[in-house]
């Protein structure tokens, strides 16, 4: 931390502050620093940017641009900020991609959403916004929804055109002599989901790959803005249905962390057992999901069928299967009633009856091996580079894990190590899918045993001890807090203004965003066949990539 | 002549084909209703890949502007009878993205549902019951709702 510290001494700051036990706050005077102190900072081994992120103050007429860089070896953040104009023709800051690669979306987002403009960025266009919103800046405070809205029509048949021009402009950039075509792959691909990627092949092999992405964005970090802090884990946990626990966690500890709210040691039990619980559903889908790229839809029934007797779990403690909306600020909504904990049992026991078989078909399956070890091959310099996190990071050896990083809940208390792997192919993914599932499974175990254990000698009062009161008005301030999510790690930068009934600014990093940004360097030169494997092995959700 | 009976129409009701389209996150309950434990292939469902083959086009969830000519564009290939089945809150009026700057609201109004099967997300076992609600218009020769009205038509895609 001291390290750190002594940067800025040649840089003009306006305060430095020690915040958490592993982050250093500092706000910087001026915003022509930004690039030194980005090259200080990357010399001095906070090699990782995790999210650029603007935050409008309309009434002190000022763009707060916030920077979360950290360093994965030795566990250091460091949080930057800087105030920069908020008039658009003002409102210009150096760009930081020419050091830190995995800022190149991040920026673009920015400038989409915000109308940031960040000189000397390599490829600054509009990304995850709808046609109709470019050139405009949905996120800001004073943004006339109202009136973009009136021509709802007009707006989808402008989309409709510029895709029409694009396909257009495809036919007179190549060369009709040559075998070069440009291939729209998705959305209604059935390995894809919702996202195109335009493929730019010769042939069979890909000479470049330029994802099309927000065809599911709802604007989440916009409709929280509407709605009050309880309202807004609606839209919290829609960040992805496949593990929604541990996003709400993330908010929710945020919540918290400005209402100078502790909460009880049982609810912090539960987070964790609600959310391994999530996490293993989640992983359970991708591996289905792995196994569907590659066309062989056995694993994914056999996964579904393990998966179910998890959301069993899930349906008898909240009600819904996924949709649970389980963690509120304060605690965990719903006490914990007899009989819950032997749907768990149950789910735990059948897991056990078929992760043999399960391991044996599918993780040592020689036909998937000899299929995907030499592909989609990620070196731990490319993760550092890009921002990769989850298990796409451990896949390939880079010890990250925000549960052992910065414990939240009752992480501190977990007996758990790095799981790793060495390969970082797309088989190594694979694995890590598993892997992490059976390490769940053992987390699943202890918590179960601990509350079990707690509630018989009178520790936990498993009917009240779930809630803590959280005041229905916050103060003014902002917290980050950081979740392990199912896919990586999770940021959530949240402000609240005085007496705040709703969040002013919700920033969700979402890692699906990193993964997607790197697909380009990994497809270069593979051929055509392989797009639907590597995109399968990178876990990419499309709820958390648009957001 | 009294018609009792129509064969073809009884015998495409019994083989529906689904255009396999995620538009937003019910389908991930379509997917479980894929699964083992709910099998909607018991009663003649089956997810295709080209919505050239499909019989039924399930409009998962949300609708965003961007993904609106793409559906329309999936519906508008698929042969004749086709059907229309919207899942969730989101599909009738934008649901819990209701004030959603990029989710359109109502796009039923654009794309004429046949069932809308309610739930955030609808149960398995609701997916497979709207779906044999259209198996029975299906069977009885009821014209589907799209082809008889809707924004859709006046649109390009």
């Amino acid at each position: 931390m001291q390290t750190i510290q002594a940067l800025f001494q040649d840089f003009s700051t306006l305060y430095i502050q020690e915040y958490k036990p592993t982050w250093l706050k500092v706000k910087l005077q001026n915003a022509t620093d930004i690039v030194e102190v980005a090259k200080a900072l990357q010399s001095n081994g906070l090699t990782v940017i995790s999210t650029v992120s603007p935050t409008d103050f309309v009434e002190d007429n000022r763009i707060e641009m916030n920077y979360f860089f950290e360093d994965i070896l030795t566990k250091r953040n460091c949080w930057v900020k800087v105030d920069i104009p908020r008039e658009i023709e003002q409102c210009v800051i150096d760009s930081i991609t020419p050091i830190f690669k995995g800022a190149l979306w991040h920026e673009r987002e920015a400038y989409s959403m915000f109308g940031v403009r960040f000189t000397n960025h390599p490829d600054l266009r509009p990304i995850i916004v709808s046609q109709d919103f470019y050139g405009k800046t949905p996120y800001r405070r004073d943004f006339d929804w109202a009136a973009h809205e009136a021509d709802t029509l007009g707006n989808i048949q402008a989309i409709y055109e510029d895709f029409e021009q694009e396909q257009a402009q495809n036919e007179t950039l190549l060369d009709s002599n040559s075998s070069q075509m440009i291939l729209n792959w998705g959305p209604t691909h059935p390995a894809s989901g919702p996202i195109r990627l335009k493929v730019h092949c010769d042939g069979e092999d890909i000479l470049g790959i330029d994802p099309d992405i927000g065809f599911v964005w709802r604007a989440l970090e916009h409709l929280v803005t509407k709605k009050d802090f309880v309202g807004a884990i609606v839209a919290v946990e829609r960040l992805c249905f496949m593990d929604n626990i541990n996003s709400m966690v993330g908010y929710c500890q945020a919540v918290e962390e400005i209402a100078n709210v502790e909460i009880s040691e049982f609810a912090k039990w539960m987070r964790v057992l609600l959310g391994e619980v999530s996490r293993i559903s989640s992983h359970m889908m991708g591996m289905g999901n792995f196994y569907n790229s590659l066309g062989l839809h056995t694993a994914f029934m056999w996964n579904v069928d393990v998966r179910e007797y998890f959301l069993d779990f899930l349906e008898s403690y909240s009600g819904a299967r996924i949709a649970t909306a389980a963690i509120e600020p304060g605690g965990v909504r719903y006490t914990l009633e007899e009989g819950m904990l032997e749907t768990l049992q149950k789910a735990i026991e059948k897991f056990d009856a078929t992760k043999e078989e399960i391991r044996a078909i599918f993780v040592k399956n020689p036909t998937m091996k000899s299929r995907a070890t030499t592909k989609g091959i990620l070196s731990a310099q490319a993760i550092e580079e890009y921002s990769l996190c989850g298990i796409v990071a451990r896949a390939s050896g880079v010890k990250t894990d925000i549960r052992l990083d910065e414990p939240y809940a009752a992480y501190d208390q977990v007996q758990m190590d790095y799981v790793t792997q060495q390969g970082g192919s797309a088989a190594d993914r694979l694995k890590m899918l598993f892997d992490e599932i059976e390490q769940s499974v053992a987390i699943v175990r202890q918590a179960k045993a601990h509350i079990v254990a707690n509630i018989a000698n009178g520790n936990f009062n498993p009917t009240k001890d779930h809630m803590v009161k959280v005041p229905k008005k916050l103060p003014k301030g902002e917290a980050i807090s950081r979740v392990e999510w199912a896919r990586g790690e999770v940021l959530m930068h949240l402000v609240t203004d005085e007496k705040a009934t709703n969040p002013y600014r919700l920033k969700m990093k979402a890692p699906s965003f990193n993964h997607t940004m790197i697909l380009g360097e990994l497809l270069k030169g593979e051929s055509l066949s392989d797009i639907p494997l590597i995109f399968g092995s990178l876990y990419i959700c499309q709820g958390d990539l648009d957001r | 002549m009294i018609k009792i009976f129509d064969f073809f129409a009884h015998a495409k009701s019994e083989s529906l084909w689904i255009a396999h389209f995620c538009t937003g996150c019910c389908s991930l309950e379509m997917a479980a209703a894929m699964g083992p434990r709910y099998d909607w292939e018991r009663y003649g469902y089956l997810p295709t890949p080209t919505p050239r083959q499909a019989d039924i086009l399930i409009i998962t969830g949300l609708v965003t502007k961007k993904m609106l000519p793409a559906l329309l564009r999936t519906y508008a290939q698929m042969p004749q009878p086709k059907y229309v089945l919207a899942l969730g809150a989101c599909s009738f009026d934008g649901g819990p993205y209701n004030d959603s700057l990029a989710v359109i609201k109502n796009p039923t109004e654009i794309l004429p549902a046949d069932v809308f099967v309610a739930g955030c997300p609808p149960r398995p076992e609701a997916i497979v019951e709207g779906l044999e609600q259209i198996k029975y218009k299906m069977k009885h020769s009821i014209p589907s709702a799209a082809s008889q009205g809707g924004v859709w038509k006046e649109m390009k895609f």
